[in-house]
């Protein structure tokens, strides 16, 4: 409509604007006037007098604008989405945004978005899509005309947080208004909001309450490479949605090479590409492969700083002990080089996930100076775990040090057991980490293997967390979306059938399903929860226990990183701290006495920062714990989950704990091999496995319970507490019933207890 | 590592892989999934989807993983071959069981023993890098492909001269055509982007260097003029190559071209970086050769000789690019680390080192084992 008329006048483009929007309003609005042109001098009037209030907007119709369109809007001196002026640095921003790569292509991305329902976009890192993209979507669906919202999701929460951010800016509006963003435990959207970013889980816990995701006319998935489980379930859960309603538009993004699978994956959608903005990395071999890889990633790092032109190195190692090494014998050889000869200064920093937050910023300070004028380049070496490769971008990198291994979290079905270990990286990986070189100009990657390893050895796209994770919590989240069949479920790499059928019978166990696979009440409520499903089963059944307060607390510790912190040259002192919370009985106490001295700590008023500190004990863990646990309680409130405790006097306090953690993990249950042994064995899985050094328990009992367990370099237990057989066979009837046991030990230690328990119940009825 | 590297006792249970839990189709998944359509074998996931090709095995099995306890690099097999001990007695007798050809065995002792020798200098001494710098065919210089090559370090008195002497001879061709060099790079400057430029500098460097190795190696004593302007010729061919190729590539890069002036002081800085890597090497040489003639004194000094040789190959790399094109002897020694030199693995070189020497050594071991050579 508005595009006939608009097209009649050939007036100025401020006057053309204003009419026609003043057209629209009328037209769309409430009254059913009719634009009479003999009326014209009254509108003009309007017009002139209050040139804001009328949305430039209307002359826009959905789902028929063009780029120039959208230009012209954005060069208004008024913000067409809040009637309000256009601040300073509005325009710089603007400019800046239309250098982008992406920019050129606004027009060519609007026609394919108008004629294809999903669209598949790939732009390397640098293009600025994830800024772009939803921006060109706003302009086009006009989302205050359908009060529908426009998601973006992003696999990590800082990235859906900063991006929000930065959009609001670009948008020149404020964070929380118009554009907002929402993850798990924070929701940062108003009434007002029309683009929304948010985690990848987080609109899959939206989509648990509404099947349909009908708040959203457009649903964008960015970062799509990474695989994160979210995606690829909220990828598959779409793709079934798409076919309901034809109005849902997708746009898939990634970064990288594989688009044609999300393009076979989604009906031959079509594609559209944008080049990034990076230039040519060179990339070395080693024509040997290398004895030990951390000494020749040591030795290249120093062979650059000494004979390579100014530019920053980033090296990528596996874990923080071999981080924090390789930074130690860097700083040491290169105190030797400058002594010796006229080499730079070099800065060395570590980056990986555990670190704190303002010691991951250093990480953007400038390389140091030369020594002299003139001298030879300062620089500085970045060593970081793989969350340099994708994450993060740091500018200035131009050499890439890339021995070409990881650490990856696999899960294992069979023994449940969670493995962390150093492994070969894949090729997309390996492509991804030399691109880091390129980002400012041209770099240069020094792989420390060879072609050939390369060719051969490395698979050639990591694994997606799908198939490394296990599906406990995915299985009842799909369940409560409504998914049926599980079997014929459309995901882009089915998990393996035995992960699916560990997934199910845990839940089985554990009652969220019932015998027919159907959601259970009690799985029903478990889903409501952002938990795993032996954690959220805990906390909803320790009511029965009288110590639900306490369990709240322990959940949400165990939700968060370690709290314990034992630096490495202060290990002994950490340690001492940590006995003097220490429970004899288990590291769950020892978490929850922890927590109860620092809310004490916080309560006397002193400061929480510096108690931390002193008791090796992470405050912004602590902080964040105490975060999960408000949001917890809230959801427990609502659900009319009772919040008791026993009280600290009772000699039953800590035992209720003790017992109540069984509820949840009585799958998670290791006995004693043999009366003196250090090796426990699983219950029903029977593997050996230790009780990792970390813990408090000085004589575990010969039952314990455990929160995890992990293969390092060894099989451990992470996370004990001390339990009695008995309470087993009380808690969990149904999973220790001793007839579906196998011989062994394990048989014959439960019968030999069931048998005490009968005979005391004789007694007790004798009398 | 063999008999000298680190134990590690590993005990597993009955049924580390618990396939009993995965044979049994008792269990309350396997049923479940039965109960929707499954079979064993089969993928899950939807029927007759076109992405079903681009499944991984891990959508079949679990993935499986690998404890990996050393810093072993990507691709490097554990007793890569320099670890063969006591065996290679028998391996000529097993050959031969075997029904291998006689000049076969003859062939695969001498690698052997190759590879030994190339071992332990490498062990003794740590190995210089050298670069493929083609083939001197009647007056042409002719490029060969990529392949490897074995120069064992020169290491007692006799050879020294010799080596000094190349050095001597390398310096003043250097000399020479560092200054033909410089004229060159300011004609062809006016249309090289700073990197080409930069690149090809690189190349020219590394150029001479694999002319210096050549001389060095055969001796040659060719016309110095002759071979110059023949090669001048050439490179000047193959840089015309270079940058057509390098401009096409990043055509749109930023065409800076460096100023006459700022060459000239990298030329300079190289020349003195060349100038301070040949004192490094000179001294080296000493340091090798003291070593070798005194054993005993060898774990008092290699501290700072181990220093002195990093710092050493840190600068000649400084000529060449790192890493790029230098192969190492092979002989089957499978790294391009050299034994590790910091001096916080002293300590740890020192015990490994006696330790290897007690176990390791072939020849020791053979007197042990009272195994006679078949060669001897």
């Amino acid at each position: 409509m508005s595009d006939t008329k608009g097209s009649k006048r050939s007036n100025t483009e401020e006057e053309d604007g204003s009419q026609d929007s003043k057209r629209l309003k009328m037209a769309n609005g409430k009254t059913d006037e009719k634009y009479n042109p003999y009326l014209a001098h009254h509108y003009d009037d309007n017009d002139n007098s209050q040139n804001g209030f009328q949305s430039p907007l209307d002359q826009l119709q959905r789902h028929n604008t063009t780029a120039q369109q959208a230009a012209k809007l954005e060069d208004l001196d008024a913000n067409p989405w809040t009637s309000q002026p256009h601040s300073q640095r509005y325009f710089g921003i603007l400019k800046s945004r239309r250098d982008l790569p992406v920019h050129k292509q606004r027009q060519e991305f609007l026609d394919m978005y108008h004629s294809s329902q999903i669209l598949v976009f790939v732009g390397e890192t640098g293009s600025g899509k994830t800024t772009q993209i939803p921006q060109y979507v706003l302009y086009d669906e006009l989302p205050h005309q359908t009060g529908k919202l426009i998601a973006c999701t992003q696999p990590r929460r800082v990235a859906a947080m900063s991006v929000a951010q930065r959009v609001a800016n670009e948008l020149d509006v404020e964070l929380g208004q118009e554009v907002g963003y929402s993850i798990r435990f924070e929701n940062r959207t108003g009434p007002k909001t029309m683009l929304k970013y948010m985690t990848d889980g987080q609109l899959l816990r939206e989509a648990m309450h509404d099947h349909d995701m009908s708040r959203y006319s457009t649903i964008i998935i960015d970062e799509a490479h990474e695989r994160t489980l979210a995606t690829d379930i909220l990828m598959a859960l779409l793709k079934q949605i798409a076919e309901r309603r034809k109005d849902l538009k997708i746009i898939v993004m990634s970064a990288t090479l594989d688009a044609q699978k999300f393009q076979t994956y989604f009906f031959n959608a079509p594609l559209l590409a944008v080049p990034g903005r990076t230039f040519p990395v060179e990339i070395f071999y080693t024509p040997e492969p290398e004895r030990d890889y951390v000494e020749a990633s040591v030795r290249t790092v120093l062979q650059i700083h000494a004979a390579e032109p100014e530019g920053d190195i980033l090296l990528f190692l596996t874990g923080e002990e071999e981080i924090e090494d390789a930074c130690r014998r860097i700083n040491l050889e290169v105190d030797d080089m400058i002594r010796e000869s006229d080499a730079g200064p070099l800065k060395v920093y570590p980056l990986y996930g555990t670190l704190p937050p303002a010691q991951q910023q250093r990480i953007f300070d400038k390389a140091p100076e030369p020594f002299r004028k003139g001298g030879r380049p300062g620089r500085k070496c970045i060593i970081a775990t793989n969350i340099a490769e994708t994450s993060l971008t740091i500018d200035g990198i131009v050499y890439v040090v890339d021995p070409g291994f990881s650490k990856q979290k696999i899960y294992n079905p069979r023994s449940r057991v969670e493995s962390l270990l150093v492994s070969p990286i894949s090729k997309a990986s390996a492509q991804q980490r030399a691109g880091r070189a390129g980002r400012t100009r041209p770099g240069k990657c020094f792989r420390l293997y060879t072609e050939k390893a390369f060719k051969g050895e490395l698979i050639p796209q990591t694994y997606p967390e799908i198939l490394r994770s296990n599906l406990a919590n995915t299985v009842l989240e799909l369940k409560k979306l409504g998914v049926e069949d599980l079997v014929h479920f459309d995901l882009m790499d089915p998990p393996a059938p035995e992960t699916m059928m560990r997934a199910l019978e845990e839940l089985n166990y554990l009652a969220c399903l019932d015998d027919d696979g159907e959601l259970t009440k009690l799985g029903s409520l478990a889903s409501e929860f952002p938990l795993d499903p032996a954690l959220a089963v805990m906390l909803i059944s320790s009511p029965e226990f009288y110590c639900s307060n306490e369990m709240l607390s322990i959940t949400s510790l165990l939700s968060v990183p370690q709290i314990f912190v034992r630096p490495n040259n202060a290990r002994k002192r950490a340690d001492e701290m940590k006995m003097q919370f220490a429970h004899p009985d288990g590291d769950h106490l020892t978490l929850l006495n922890a927590y109860h001295a620092f809310k004490g700590a916080e309560q006397s008023g002193s400061d929480v920062k510096q108690w931390c500190h002193e008791h090796f004990l992470s405050a912004r863990h602590l902080a964040s714990a105490d975060n999960v646990r408000t949001q917890l309680k809230r959801i427990m409130e609502t659900h009319d989950i009772e919040l008791i405790s026993t009280p600290f006097q009772d000699k039953n306090y800590y035992t209720n704990i003790r017992r109540a953690l069984l509820a949840g993990f009585f799958m998670q249950v290791a006995m004693r091999e043999g009366s003196n042994s250090k090796t426990y064995k699983t219950v029903k899985d029977d593997q050996l496995v230790m009780i990792h050094p970390s813990t408090v328990v000085s004589s575990p009992y010969d039952w314990v319970v455990y929160n995890e367990f992990v293969l390092t370099t060894k099989q451990y237990v992470r996370t004990v507490t001390n339990i009695r057989p008995e309470w087993l066979l009380e808690i969990a009837p149904v999973y220790y019933d001793v007839d579906t046991f196998e011989k062994g030990e394990i048989k014959t230690a439960l019968t030999r207890i069931t048998e005490k328990i009968r005979r005391r119940q004789a007694i007790k009825g004798d009398r | 590592m063999g008999l000298a590297g680190a134990k590690n006792k590993r005990k597993l249970g009955l049924d580390p892989n618990n396939t009993k839990w995965s044979r049994n189709t008792d269990t309350f998944g396997q049923k479940l999934l039965r109960a929707h359509g499954w079979e064993p074998g089969q993928y899950l996931g939807a029927k007759d989807a076109p992405h079903a090709e681009r499944y991984t095995e891990a959508s079949n099995k679990h993935i499986h993983v690998v404890l990996k306890e050393d810093n072993l690099g990507l691709g490097a097999k554990r007793n890569a071959g320099d670890e063969c001990v006591g065996l290679d007695a028998f391996q000529t007798l097993l050959g031969r069981l075997n029904g291998k050809a006689e000049d076969v065995l003859e062939s695969e002792q001498k690698e052997r023993e190759a590879m030994k020798i190339n071992a332990y200098l490498h062990r003794k001494l740590g190995t210089i890098r050298f670069v493929r710098g083609g083939f001197l065919v009647g007056d042409e210089m002719k490029p060969t492909k990529e392949s490897v090559e074995t120069i064992p370090t020169p290491s007692a008195g006799a050879s020294k001269d010799s080596a000094s002497e190349g050095t001597g001879k390398s310096e003043s061709t250097d000399r020479k055509s560092k200054k033909r060099k410089a004229s060159e790079d300011t004609d062809s400057s006016d249309s090289d982007s700073d990197i080409d430029s930069e690149k090809e500098a690189k190349k020219a460097r590394k150029k001479e260097k694999k002319s210096k190795k050549r001389r060095a190696e055969t001796d040659a004593e060719t016309d110095a003029e002759a071979a110059r302007a023949r090669k001048k010729e050439k490179k000047e061919k193959k840089e015309k190559k270079e940058k057509k190729r390098k401009t096409e590539e990043d055509g749109d890069d930023v065409d800076s071209s460096l100023s006459d002036a700022k060459k000239a002081k990298k030329e300079r800085k190289e020349r003195r970086k060349e100038r301070r890597e040949r004192k490094e090497k000179r001294r080296e040489k000493g340091w090798k050769e003291k070593a070798s003639s005194d054993s005993e004194s060898e774990a008092d000094d290699s501290i700072s000789r181990e220093k002195k040789r990093r710092k050493s190959k840190g600068d000649k790399s400084a000529a060449s690019t790192p890493l790029e094109c230098s192969t190492f002897t092979p002989g089957g020694s499978g790294t391009s680390t050299p034994v590790p030199t910091s001096i916080r693995f002293l300590s740890r070189q020192k015990y490994i080192a006696q330790k290897r020497m007690a176990f390791a050594d072939p020849a020791a071991l053979n007197e042990i084992f009272m195994i006679k050579s078949v060669q001897a």
